[in-house]
């Protein structure tokens, strides 16, 4: 007998890099087909994203540049290919809509993850329709499952997962390449004074930030990097936003710190055990600000500079945020949203939520 | 006949006359509001956003061969809520609506709206 279908459905690289872990469990656990679908404005980048971690897209969809075309073009598969559930991430609306309308139900990874602005945000809006229509809110962290029952989403369709940045990063480090190698000027200096010393002396990498921001901060941010690179010649900053997979993973594991209000760099920063800073009133991050493990800074270029010089200089500092780990997932959440999947379909048992993160000075 | 056209312009002009005329005998409506729903319900919540609302967009549209997704920009005085609707069509008649609501900005900025 064949097993059920799940299209696992990939608008953006952040979505693909976190569903491939759980259509990895979902292959381990065998109780349901999983289907790695490629859609989105840039299929191409989604389908790359899928085989720097070693699996391949099983379907990939025409480009779709808005709301409207992602849902002709999900719903022009599922006319012909309908799937047992569908599995979508963040606020890919166009696939949770497409699979609404065709009856079919959706397991919305990340659920109820909000900005926290109190001004309108289109992609809350998107946020909240998805919630509407989806049949199982797995949420990465406490609070966005509060999100949810606070929009009246009934309690016993809200499963803390976690989310699976975890393991993407696991399995991204286990196929990185190489690490991040001294420059060629640095060798040739490590090699005179090993000559001149007569000891061994191996060439140091520059360190590395990855800096990635929205519009609203990209003035200061800009302005705070050339200030802090200036200063400490020794170092590197990247942009991290627009760089693709598996690059900036590589380079997210080897940065001292990551400077970022994005949701999605700061999840893979602080999965890879990064210090990471954010600019900002720190909407989104608000769980990981609380654990410790992310910083909030005004988003002024000298509070930037001063906070980041603090980072630079103390790796105790940035060891203790790296430490306090990531409160969005504890590394089971792929096998997690892989076994309610198939509860759903009539398989086995929900799984446990993801047990509480013990509290500091608090015994248990 | 352009059917979802003319659903369009007939609701958001709050036409009810030209709405019950499109939904077919049987029609099957169902939305997300926390209220029971049939066709007279579904009219009067229609005809109250058309009344309250400064105005209201057609944000997005998608159309097949036996249906449409369409995504409504509901602006109110104090702030704009979305939804979207899904129709079935059968011999120019409306034989489906399904519509989804963001309840949270409904209730926000449509206060009121589907209580009797």
């Amino acid at each position: 007998m064949s097993l059920p279908e799940v299209h696992l459905a990939g608008g953006t690289c952040a979505e693909a890099l976190r569903l491939v872990p759980v259509a990895l469990a979902m292959r381990e656990q065998g109780l349901v087909a999983p289907v790695l679908l490629a859609g989105g404005p840039d299929p191409t980048a989604v389908a790359k994203t899928y085989i720097a971690c070693g699996l391949a897209a099983d379907v990939t969809l025409p480009a779709s540049a808005d709301l409207g075309a992602a849902l002709r073009r999900y719903d022009q598969l599922w006319a012909a290919r309908t799937p047992a559930a569908v599995v979508v991430r963040g606020d890919h609306l166009g696939a949770a809509l497409a699979a609404y309308w065709r009856r079919v139900p959706v397991m919305h990874m990340d659920a109820g993850r909000r900005s926290g602005s109190l001004v309108a945000d289109d992609a809350d809006g998107d946020r909240r329709l998805l919630a509407q229509v989806a049949t199982v809110h797995l949420a990465a962290a406490p609070l966005a499952a509060m999100n949810l029952l606070d929009e009246r989403v009934i309690a016993g369709d809200v499963l803390l997962t976690g989310g699976t940045a975890v393991e993407a990063a696991r399995l991204l480090a286990e196929r990185a390449r190489q690490p991040i190698e001294p420059r060629t000027k640095r060798v040739e200096a490590a090699r005179l004074l090993a000559e001149r010393t007569g000891r061994p002396i191996e060439p140091r990498a520059n360190r590395v930030i990855v800096a990635g921001v929205s519009a609203e901060f990209e003035e200061p941010v800009r302005a705070a990097m050339l200030t802090v690179a200036a200063n400490q010649p020794d170092l590197d900053v990247f942009g991290g936003l627009r760089m693709p997979y598996p690059e900036r993973s590589r380079l997210v594991a080897a940065a001292d710190v990551v400077l970022t209000d994005d949701v999605d760099l700061a999840e893979e920063a602080l999965a890879a055990g990064r210090a990471v800073l954010v600019p900002g009133d720190g909407g989104g991050l608000t769980e990981a600000i609380h654990a410790g493990s992310a910083r909030q800074v005004s988003a002024e270029a000298g509070e930037i500079v001063a906070a980041m010089a603090e980072l630079l200089d103390s790796r105790v500092r940035r060891d203790s945020m790296g430490v306090a780990g990531t409160p969005y997932g504890d590394g089971r959440a792929a096998a997690r949203i892989a076994q309610a999947t198939a509860a759903l379909l009539g398989h086995g048992q929900f799984p446990d939520p993801m047990p509480a993160r013990p509290q500091a000075g608090v015994h248990h | 006949m352009d059917v979802i056209g003319f659903w369009t312009r007939s609701w958001t002009s709050d036409d009810s006359t030209a709405v019950r005329k499109l939904l077919a005998p049987d029609v099957e409506v169902e939305w997300n509001l926390d209220a029971p729903v049939d066709d007279e319900e579904l009219i009067q919540v229609q005809h109250r956003i058309a009344a309250f609302a400064e105005t209201v967009t057609v944000a997005g549209e998608t159309l097949a061969e036996d249906g449409a997704t369409l995504v409504y920009d509901l602006v109110a005085p104090f702030g704009t809520a979305r939804m979207v609707e899904f129709l079935a069509v059968v011999d120019g008649r409306i034989t489906e609506v399904r519509q989804v609501y963001d309840v949270t900005l409904i209730d926000r900025y449509f206060p009121g709206l589907y209580e009797n």
